[in-house]
C-alpha cells in the first residue's frame, strides 16, 4: 500500500500498462499470445460473425415485411409474396454486409465480433494492423471462398489459403480491454519519451 | 726522500715538583674560600626566612580571604544585574549551538524520554479531528482502484466464461493441429511465430529476446510465386522444425 507520500510523488503511470494490468491473461494463456490461431477458433469466431449477419440480414427482412404494411396495407393475398425482398437479393445483401463488416472491423481493429469472442486477431506480414485495402480484399476473399480456412488444417503453419495468399496471419490475441484506447494513450502520451530515449 | 728534514714532537714526562709557597697565592685562595662559605650561609638563611614567612602569611592571608572574598563578591553581584550584563555582553546564540551541536538531542530523548508515556497522554482525539477526512477517503478509494474493483466484480463473470470458450477454443486448434498432421506424417512442430507483439502482451518484451530466438523467428527466403508460397506453407512446419533442431541433420 502506497503512503501519503508515494501517492504524492509518484510518477505518471503508463497508461497502456494501466490498461493492461486490469486485464489478467488466465495461467497458461500467455505463451500462446501471439501465435497463429488454429482451425477450431478461427472456425467459431467466423461462425459468430456470420450468424450475426444473418441475424441482422433476417432482422432486415422483418423490418421491411412490417414497412411494407404501413406503405401497401392492402395489397392482394395472390401479391403477398412480394412483401419481402427476392433470396437473390437477400443473399447478395448478406454478402455484402459481411464483406463491409469484416472490412470494417479487420481495418479498424483486426477483430470482429467473433474474434473477439474467441482471442483471436488479424495482422499482416510485420505483425501489424492490415490497412484498409488488405482489409477489403480479405474480407471478400474470405466472404467469396471461405473454404480457404479448411487449408488450415494442413497448413504446417496454421494458414488459411486467405493468409497464404495475401500474407496475413490470425493470431491469439487475448485482450478483452480496450486497445484502441490503448494504442490512442500509448501514441500521445509515450512516444516522445520512446524518442528521447533512443537518442 | 730520506734526505728531506722531519718535524718531530717527543713528548718527555717529568715529575712534578712543587715551586716554592707564595704568600700573595695563599693569601688569594683564604680570602675567596671565606666568600664562598658567607655566599652559601647567607643563601641558605634567607631561604629559610623566606618559607618561614610565606608560611605564616599564606595562612593568614587565606584565612583573612577566605572571610572576605565571599563577603565582596556577593556585594558585587548584590550591585550588579548579572541576567542584564550577560545578556548584552555574551553571544548566547554561539553558545547555545556549539553546546547543541556537541549533543545528540535525538538520542537523548530517545534514551531520557518515555515516548510511549507521552503518547498514552496525548489526546489523539484532537490531533483526529484536524485530519480532512474526505481528502482521506478519496485518496483510499483512489489508491485501491475502487471502480475497478466493482467493475472487474461484475466484469468477471464474463471474462470468465470468454476465457472459457477462448481456452476449449486452443485446445480443440491443438487437438485438430495434431489429428491432421499425424495424419500428414508431419511429426514437427508447426511453424506459428509471427513477427510483432500481440496487444494482450503489450508493454512486455516478451518476443526475440535472445540472439537465437531472433535467428529462429526470421523470415526465410523463399520461392515467391503463388504456388511456391502454398507449397512452402504446407511444407513449413518441417522446415523450422528443421530451423529449431538442427542436431535432427546429425
Amino acid at each position: 500500500m502506497a503512503t501519503f507520500k508515494e501517492y504524492r510523488e509518484r510518477p505518471a503511470e503508463n497508461p497502456i500498462a494501466v490498461i493492461h494490468a486490469n486485464h489478467v491473461l488466465p495461467p497458461g494463456a500467455r505463451p500462446i499470445q501471439g501465435q497463429r490461431a488454429g482451425f477450431v477458433s478461427r472456425a467459431i469466431a467466423a461462425g459468430i460473425d456470420v450468424t450475426l449477419i444473418f441475424i441482422t440480414v433476417m432482422l432486415t427482412a422483418a423490418a421491411l415485411w412490417m414497412l411494407s404494411f404501413i406503405i401497401d396495407p392492402t395489397t392482394a393475398a395472390s401479391n403477398e409474396q412480394n412483401r419481402v425482398p427476392d433470396l437473390f437479393i437477400m443473399v447478395a445483401y448478406g454478402y455484402f454486409l459481411n464483406w463491409a463488416y469484416w472490412t470494417i472491423c479487420w481495418a479498424l481493429s483486426g477483430r470482429t465480433i467473433g474474434n473477439l469472442v474467441m482471442g483471436v486477431r488479424v495482422v499482416s506480414r510485420k505483425g501489424e494492423r492490415i490497412g484498409w485495402g488488405g482489409a477489403a480484399v480479405r474480407s471478400a476473399f474470405c466472404a467469396v471462398f471461405p473454404f480457404g480456412l479448411l487449408w488450415v488444417i494442413v497448413s504446417g503453419a496454421n494458414r488459411s489459403v486467405q493468409d497464404v495468399v495475401l500474407r496475413t496471419s490470425v493470431i491469439y490475441d487475448w485482450v478483452v480491454g480496450l486497445p484502441t484506447l490503448a494504442r490512442v494513450l500509448g501514441r500521445t502520451a509515450y512516444e516522445p519519451e520512446r524518442v528521447e530515449d533512443g537518442q | 726522500m730520506s734526505d728531506e728534514p722531519r718535524q718531530e714532537v717527543v713528548l718527555i714526562t717529568r715529575p712534578a715538583v712543587p715551586g716554592p709557597p707564595n704568600p700573595m697565592d695563599t693569601l688569594r685562595e683564604v680570602i675567596s674560600t671565606s666568600l664562598g662559605m658567607a655566599a652559601y650561609t647567607a643563601s641558605t638563611m634567607a631561604s629559610l626566612v623566606e618559607q618561614t614567612v610565606t608560611y605564616a602569611v599564606e595562612s593568614s592571608v587565606n584565612a583573612a580571604l577566605d572571610r572576605l572574598v565571599p563577603a565582596i563578591a556577593d556585594a558585587i553581584v548584590e550591585r550588579l544585574d548579572l541576567t542584564d550584563i550577560v545578556l548584552e555582553q555574551v553571544d548566547l546564540n554561539r553558545i547555545v549551538n556549539s553546546a547543541l551541536d556537541t549533543l545528540d538531542l535525538t538520542q537523548l530523548v530517545i534514551d531520557r524520554v518515555d515516548i510511549d508515556e507521552i503518547v498514552a497522554q496525548a489526546d489523539i482525539d484532537r490531533v483526529i479531528d484536524r485530519v480532512p477526512i474526505i481528502p482521506l477517503a478519496n485518496f483510499v478509494i483512489e489508491e485501491i482502484d475502487l471502480p475497478q474493483i466493482i467493475r472487474e466484480s461484475t466484469g468477471g463473470v464474463a471474462t470468465d466464461a470468454v476465457n472459457a470458450i477462448r481456452v476449449q477454443g486452443v485446445g480443440a486448434d491443438q487437438l485438430v493441429s495434431r489429428i491432421a498432421d499425424r495424419m500428414l506424417l508431419r511429426r514437427r512442430q508447426r511453424k506459428v511465430e509471427v513477427p510483432g507483439d500481440p496487444e494482450s502482451l503489450m508493454g512486455e518484451s516478451t518476443r526475440a529476446e535472445s540472439p537465437m530466438e531472433e535467428e529462429l523467428t526470421r523470415e526465410q527466403p523463399a520461392d515467391e510465386s503463388l504456388m511456391g508460397r502454398m507449397r512452402d506453407d504446407f511444407t513449413s512446419g518441417d522446415r523450422s522444425a528443421r530451423i529449431t533442431d538442427p542436431t535432427r541433420e546429425l
